[in-house]
């Protein structure tokens, strides 16, 4: 073996030795780095100085006393690395106290969740909001009046059977006929219109019912937002204007909006609402213009004031959003469930 | 409704991608629901909305693509060849329920030859999913599939003559239906019936004892029209619904009573033979004309924010069948077609032009005018009072508002009256819970026993920490009024009864800094009577907090301890500081004072606290619990030692050692003095 690669083989093992005394930070750790370089038995020393015997026998003095030089060093680097664990007071162990393990997880602060439906709600609020629509809240336990004779629905409509609604069976009469739970938040609608000359500008949230066997895509109970504008001269570019800057809000990109003719009792023209996702179509809800009955039923003149109203489900959006498969997980209020949003 | 693609063409030539023809249909009001390659037809389906019976039939859909579209409209004459003796000679009608039956038409072909019927209506019916029976009932379907019209056909030989009497059904009458199942009717329901018995329901089902058989030759063909609430509610009750009865709860056109009628004895003339008696027995009202309604062209921009040239307005009202009976420069004033009940208002006529045109013709973007918008004050606060409970460790629950009548009686702290009822229970949200249990059809009074329930599911599914609220209202019954509906939130935690006090105060003080809080006796059967109280806000009812008792904890199927608590929102909101006004925070230090007080075990902390409070005087900033102890070997027994400490600050100057040394004894002295509390040297 030439002298030069012997020497530089020594270089070598002398700088790493430096690298792994410094790094270590535990009487452990040092003793590791020990064993590694200076260790009787296979120690990085050991090994070299076997290789002694083969470098070239002129040579082999100098070799020897190089060996030598670099041993003492890693000796001292050994000791060094020992003092300084136990006295240096930037390492822990010199405060003679246990080992701080910075890995160790901090302490537990729990904090609640909200409901996903409240994150949903309180997201469409805060977009409604930046539109120009406040919030309206209204009786959840209507009379026929305001949940179907004012919204269009006359006693034979399809809409108003019992097996289509909660109907309340309660002692007091209240002398409009029977109370409900109320199918729709367009009932809200009503009222602030009975209360309030136009213009309006307002969204209806909360809870609705109909009574839906409960499966994955169904709860006899649900949240629904609706929004309504009267005004002097709202049109049907102003509905579609407005549920696009609205679906474009909530979805952070640019969308279209597309209108399809129905039928709703208390709008017209009524149209399903689609906004565009990708390639493609997704349903967005129901919108329309206030029908003029409704406007009338109200104390509006439907010659001086137009306006449209349009609805859709808060679950669906939710689910939607957060790829849910089932609508009863959210009201099964698994904690699990709960701490994924 | 399903169309076939083939049959279509025979009323309208759509030399067309079926793609597009579906795809315009439904952006001017079919909505497409699927198609399905049927043979060499297909078959698509049609979401028809309740306002367009017109387009239950293939040709009122063809009537729609030819406006579309642009084509001609091929109606099939209608015109059968009447041959035999006056009908009059061979059958009377009589209509008794003119408010149940409109209209009722007869026609009678004699010498018919049952049968099956050729291929081409076979596969007509086949294609939209209709079985085939045989020539006769075929060309009735076949009909009804055409225009919409429900037609029946008697066999004339078994009916008891000498006529057909159109009456209400009688109390308990048995009726036996050509599905061979018997159905009890009652008043209000409408029968056809010979001399002797009902030989059908009205609108809805033909009866077994009189339909058409292999050895029928005389037919009596019926075209009528129903009244449509009459027919759903018979459908409802009998559970038993049809084609007939789905399109005449709609309505149906009453000029294509006869239409129908006529059509379908030329089709059974040309393919059963036979001879048709002439002329027809009409009877009921006739047909109501209809009223001109006037569009100002002005409305349409007014309502679709567009203007539409007058020319295509006219066009389309007319091509959809309407009248135009006047126009000039402002207005067109046309009388709708029989077919369209649904078009009485000029705001019907805004509707059929927008769609016709399309409503991708309206713009997205016109520039909406700014509006203030405010968030309530109900909002605001709920939005403090989430953050306060999702910070104190609690996830939000959403719970049904209806709960089985055993939750309702568990726990009400809010009112005695008895919880409305639901006449419908909410079917299939209790499936996670108890067997046991009830339906749900109890509107709740308090949402502690939903939440009690979300807990047991919790446990049930080993989540470990189950710290839950949730804010909804609860309905509280009140007499002769509507109930009030009370904005509440509660709580349900694993936490001890001080714990959850903590929050509550915490909640609190995020609203009002000054509010007092103070609890009372409350007596509610779920909650121990030791650790359970009514909270009060300045002197008004807030709530309820309490921990469960252990019948409590196992009428709810809980394994460990629970707190519960009930708060009203609008206690809070009354004492809710929106808008704090900002206090000049003292620029002097503060001397700390800490007292040990022996007392008697009784003398609650807010006896001592008022008395604290009173003989501190103004200098006082806090003052603070901070544990009790009890030695009765040294104090005797029924004595605790309370240990607290108060901060005393004047907003002018520094206060001296002194100062603050006699403001704690005079302190001690109070507390000597009204509750007899020993200072711990």
């Amino acid at each position: 073996m030439a002298l030069a690669d012997f020497l530089q083989q020594l270089d070598e093992l002398a700088a790493a030795a430096a690298t792994a005394f410094a790094s270590a930070h535990d009487p452990a750790a040092v003793e590791a780095a020990r064993v590694e370089f200076s260790g009787a038995k296979s120690g990085q020393l050991k090994t070299v100085q076997k290789q002694l015997g083969g470098v070239d026998k002129q040579d082999r003095r100098t070799a020897g006393m190089r060996f030598n030089e670099v041993k003492n060093q890693i000796d001292e680097l050994h000791q060094a690395a020992v003092q300084r664990i136990t006295s240096d007071p930037t390492e822990p162990l010199s405060r003679g106290g246990p080992y701080f393990d910075t890995t160790l997880p901090g302490k537990p602060h729990r904090v609640g969740h909200l409901h996903p439906i409240t994150q949903s709600i309180e997201e469409l609020k805060d977009l409604m909001g930046r539109l120009g629509f406040s919030v309206a809240d209204g009786p959840e336990i209507e009379d026929e009046q305001h949940n179907f004779d004012s919204l269009n629905i006359p006693p034979e409509h399809p809409a108003r059977d019992p097996l289509e609604n909660f109907y309340l069976s309660t002692a007091q009469a209240t002398g409009d006929g029977s109370l409900l739970l109320r199918s729709q938040t367009s009932t809200v609608q009503i009222r602030v219109m009975e209360k309030t000359p136009p213009p309006v500008r307002i969204i209806s949230m909360g809870r609705v019912y109909r009574p839906d066997t409960a499966d994955a895509t169904h709860y006899p109970m649900f949240q629904q937002m609706e929004g309504l504008w009267i005004d002097k001269s709202v049109t049907m570019a102003d509905l579609k204007t407005v549920l696009r800057l609205f679906a474009t809000s909530y979805l952070g990109h640019d969308v279209h909006i597309r209108f399809r003719p129905s039928f709703f009792p208390f709008t017209e023209p009524s149209v399903e609402v689609d906004m565009s996702w990708g390639d493609d179509w997704i349903e967005f809800g129901g919108a329309g213009m206030v029908d003029p009955y409704v406007l009338e039923s109200v104390g509006y003149d439907p010659e001086q004031v137009t306006g449209f109203a349009f609805g859709l489900g808060v679950e669906r959006i939710c689910m939607r959003r957060h790829s849910i498969t089932d609508i009863r997980e959210f009201y099964r209020n698994d904690i699990r469930f709960l701490h994924q949003f | 409704m399903l169309i076939s693609w083939n049959w279509l063409q025979e009323y309208v030539a759509l030399d067309l991608e079926p793609a597009e023809v579906e795809r315009r249909l439904m952006m001017a009001g079919l909505n497409h629901e699927g198609t399905e390659q049927v043979g060499d037809d297909l078959t698509i389906d049609l979401e028809v909305t309740s306002n367009r019976p017109d387009c239950l039939g293939h040709l009122g859909v063809a009537r729609e693509a030819a406006v579309l579209f642009s084509r001609e409209l091929n109606l099939p004459a209608a015109a059968p060849n009447e041959r035999g003796p006056s009908i009059s000679e061979l059958t009377k009608v009589r209509i008794d329920c003119p408010e149940l039956c409109y209209r009722y038409t007869a026609r009678v072909i004699r010498g018919a030859r049952i049968g099956p019927s050729p291929a081409w209506l076979a596969k007509r019916l086949n294609s939209i999913g209709v079985a085939t029976v045989s020539n006769v009932v075929d060309i009735s379907n076949y009909v009804l599939m055409e225009c919409g019209q429900p037609l029946h056909t008697f066999d004339l030989n078994k009916l008891a003559g000498p006529e057909i009497i159109v009456r209400e059904a009688e109390p308990g009458e048995v009726f036996t239906a050509i599905d061979h199942r018997t159905y009890s009717l009652e008043p209000g329901m409408c029968v056809i019936a010979d001399a002797h018995r009902s030989v059908a329901l009205g609108g809805v089902m033909g009866g077994r004892d009189t339909e058409v058989s292999n050895e029928t030759t005389d037919l009596l063909i019926e075209s009528a029209e129903f009244a449509p609430l009459s027919i759903r509610t018979t459908s409802r009750k009998l559970n038993l619904h049809s084609s007939s009865s789905y399109r005449f709860e709609r309505g149906t056109d009453p000029v294509g009573v006869d239409w129908a009628s006529r059509r379908c004895c030329e089709l059974l003339l040309e393919l059963a033979g036979g001879e048709l008696a002439q002329g027809v027995i009409d009877m009921g009202r006739g047909i109501a004309s209809r009223e001109p309604v006037v569009l100002r062209l002005s409305q349409l921009k007014r309502i679709l924010g567009i203007e539409i040239p007058a020319p295509e307005v006219r066009r389309i009202l007319t091509a959809l069948g309407n009248e135009e009976v006047h126009a000039d420069l402002g207005s067109v004033t046309v009388i709708p077609p029989s077919w369209r009940r649904d078009l009485t208002r000029e705001i019907d006529l805004v509707e059929e032009v927008a769609r016709i045109h399309g409503y991708q013709e309206i713009p997205e973007d016109t520039s909406v005018a700014m509006w203030p918008s405010h968030r309530s004050d109900q909002d605001r606060i709920l939005g403090q009072i989430r953050s306060v409970l999702t910070a104190a460790g609690f996830d939000e629950a959403m719970t049904a508002s209806i709960i089985p009548q055993e939750w309702s009686r568990a726990f009400s702290p809010w009112t005695g009256a008895d919880p409305i009822v639901s006449n419908t229970p909410m079917k299939g949200i209790l499936a996670d819970s108890p067997k046991e249990l009830g339906q749900a059809d109890t509107v709740r009074r308090s949402l502690v026993p939903s939440l009690l329930d979300a807990r047991r599911y919790n446990e049930s599914v080993s989540n470990p920490i189950i710290e839950l609220f949730e804010i909804a209202k609860v309905y509280l019954p009140i007499d002769d009024k509507l109930p009030v509906e009370q904005w509440t939130i509660s709580v349900t935690s694993g936490e001890d009864y001080y714990t959850v006090k903590g929050v509550i105060e915490s909640l609190i003080r995020a609203l009002n800094r000054d509010a007092v809080l103070e609890v009372g006796t409350t007596e509610q059967e779920l909650l121990q009577p030791d650790k359970s109280g009514e909270l009060q806000l300045n002197g008004r009812r807030l709530g309820f907090l309490g921990e469960l008792t252990a019948d409590g904890l196992r009428a709810f199927g809980l394994r460990a301890g629970t707190t519960v608590g009930e708060l009203k929102l609008d206690a809070l909101q009354e004492i809710a500081v929106l808008i704090p006004r900002y206090a000049v925070p003292s620029p002097y230090p503060a001397m700390s004072r800490d007292l040990n007080l022996i007392v008697d075990e009784r003398l609650t902390w807010t006896e001592l606290a008022a008395t604290v409070r009173a003989a501190a005087g103004r200098w006082l900033e806090t003052l603070d619990y901070q544990d009790v102890y009890r030695d009765a070997e040294k104090d005797g027994a029924g004595k605790k030692r309370l240990l607290f400490s108060f901060k005393l600050r004047s907003g002018e100057r520094t206060l001296t050692r002194e100062e603050a040394d006699a403001i704690r004894d005079a302190i001690v002295t109070a507390c000597q003095q009204q509750h007899a509390a020993q200072l711990l040297a």
